[in-house]
């Protein structure tokens, strides 16, 4: 039987290679060896996927490579998130997010990114897609009780949507940090619009979603 | 106020000959916002010839723009080859995007093929028209020619290219080739029906080293966009304008190894330095790089300090600069914005 740390270590590797088969085999020896499906989550399928957002800041690799790790990491974790059981094991519960490309913008490759980086960080994340309706969002985070609300747009005109709403989000949301993000958007329109957080890219982002629920 | 000693076409004709000039010029790609300051839906720069080019025309008059005038948008490609395409009518919508890809699938990919009838596709009778319209009034005679890579997106989805490069480039290869092929057919009608003397060809290439390595636009963007540059500058055409958007410092080596006609034009965002454009396209005109999102939310004095610093570094260029926006001027941004940037070339880019 293989030891942990080398199923780890394929886990890891194989959404670092963009491996589907290999995730998949990696995944379900996990299962056989009878490990703990959260950890080979975090440990081998994240932990792989952390390290290419790693390699993504350094401008190592790039989103065509985060694509193929991404559908690698996504075939591991449908065989192993089923075992998790939330209340055994120590499974990462770090909170409920909602996310969706605004209102007239329909670039998502962002959004989908920052997602799979909630996702693998711990969060339960609700996507509504993308040229989502302005009162959808407030109406699906009423809905799941979410703990983060996370907003992308790509058009200047979009990131107007963002600008008008987020007084209307921060009223009728009252317990939900929100985070914008989108290469339009810097720090500066989240700080002078009222978001709780802004992430230039997706690694950022799940840095600080991260932290605003820890706060 | 300082007078200008040239008209805005003298200034515009002396740039394209390179010749001596009073000020920098300035030079806009602007569809949307004109529709809005023209009181007209954003749509109508798109989907509407006339009213697209009256309400550039007039919104060049306003401002006091030496150019430019032309029709088109990044995300093109798709519509032509049979997607769904939606006009910005919506609020916040600010430009025409994809509702549905063209190719959902291999088989759709590998049985892509240019369209018989190619003038009546997509967006082209009202590119034609409009290129008639130029044509009439003595302008230049603008057309789309790229890039393929960023119209491949717009036909087959960005992701499902960014998956396919990784696992399958043959097929992505084998799109670009057809792509490029109705680049060229259409380029082809345009350059027999108008003259190549009267073309100003453009490109609008979003291939950002945020979304693709430099290998990756050496692989899959440069080859189509070297064999459509070299056709056209065979053929006669002798302006090229190439916008060269957001972050692509590692792709410039491959930018400038392109053949740009007689007069090559370089927009650049503002992730590009001028110094930087210049150092790269030292024979053609560099344009930019005032932040657009700064033309859109910032003050009026936010956007005069930009001005001034892109005027100044990019006036000393030996090949010719105009001041203009990093990327297309933000439909909704205020006019007292964008009005400061031809003040601005008054007072900072006298020669």
């Amino acid at each position: 039987m293989l030891d942990e740390a080398t199923i780890l270590e394929r886990l890891s590797r194989a959404v670092m290679d963009g491996d589907e088969d290999a995730a998949t085999q990696a995944a379900n020896d996990a299962v056989g060896a009878g490990m703990d499906p959260q950890r080979a989550i975090m440990e081998g399928l994240a932990a792989g996927m952390a390290e290419m957002g790693r390699l993504y800041e350094e401008g190592e690799c790039y989103v065509p490579e985060l694509m193929v790790s991404s559908e690698a990491l996504y075939a591991g974790l449908a065989i192993l998130r089923p075992l998790v059981v939330q209340s055994a094991s120590g499974a990462i519960d770090r909170g409920v997010a909602v996310i969706g490309a605004v209102q007239g913008d329909i670039h998502d490759i962002g959004k989908n990114l920052v997602k799979m980086m909630l996702e693998v960080s711990g969060l339960a994340v609700h996507d509504l897609g993308r040229d989502v309706e302005m009162d959808a969002f407030i109406d699906e985070c009423m809905k799941v009780k979410a703990d983060l609300l996370c907003l992308s747009a790509l058009m200047t005109t979009t990131i107007i949507a963002i600008k008008d709403y987020l007084p209307v989000f921060k009223a009728k949301l009252p317990g939900t940090k929100i985070m914008i993000g989108g290469a339009p958007l810097n720090q500066r329109l989240a700080d002078e619009w009222g978001a709780d957080g802004y992430g230039e890219n997706a690694m950022e982002a799940a840095r600080v979603a991260i932290r605003l629920l820890e706060g | 106020m300082l007078c200008d000693q040239l008209s805005s076409r003298e200034r515009w004709d002396a740039l394209i000959r390179g010749d001596s000039l009073d000020r920098v010029p300035c030079l806009q790609f602007m569809l949307g916002h004109t529709a809005v300051v023209n009181g007209k839906p954003i749509a109508k720069a798109y989907d509407d010839a006339a009213t697209s080019l009256s309400c550039q025309r007039n919104a060049m008059e306003l401002y006091g723009h030496d150019g430019l005038v032309m029709h088109g948008w990044a995300n093109s490609g798709g519509a032509e080859f049979g997607g769904e395409i939606e006009f910005p009518y919506r609020k916040y919508t600010g430009a025409p995007m994809m509702k549905r890809n063209p190719v959902q699938s291999e088989a759709d990919a590998w049985a892509l093929k240019v369209p018989e009838d190619f003038l009546s596709v997509g967006t082209i009778p009202v590119a034609l028209e409009f290129s008639r319209l130029q044509n009439e009034l003595g302008m230049p005679v603008t057309i789309q020619v790229g890039s393929p890579l960023t119209w491949a997106g717009s036909v087959c989805g960005e992701e499902r290219l960014m998956l396919w490069i990784m696992k399958k480039p043959e097929l992505v290869h084998h799109v670009l080739g057809i792509i490029t092929d109705f680049i060229l057919k259409k380029a082809e009608y345009w350059v027999k029906t108008f003259g190549a003397e009267r073309l100003m060809a453009f490109d609008l290439c979003i291939e950002t080293n945020k979304l693709y390595s430099p290998k990756q636009f050496e692989t899959f963007a440069f080859p189509y966009l070297r064999e459509i540059h070299d056709q056209l500058t065979a053929a006669g055409v002798a302006i090229f304008l190439t916008h060269i958007c957001g972050e692509q410092n590692k792709n410039l080596p491959f930018w400038s190894q392109l053949s740009y006609g007689k007069r090559g034009m370089i927009s650049v965002g503002k992730e590009v330095a001028l110094s930087a454009a210049s150092a790269a396209f030292p024979d053609c005109v560099i344009m930019g790089n005032v932040d657009p999102v700064i033309v859109q939310e910032g003050s009026p004095e936010d956007v005069l300090a930009l001005c001034k610093a892109s005027i100044e570094e990019g006036k000393v260029h030996p090949g010719g600069y105009a001041l203009m926006t990093g990327c297309e001027v933000p439909p909704q941004a205020p006019p007292v914005n964008v009005g400061q940037m031809v003040p601005a070339c008054r007072e900072f880019g006298r020669y």
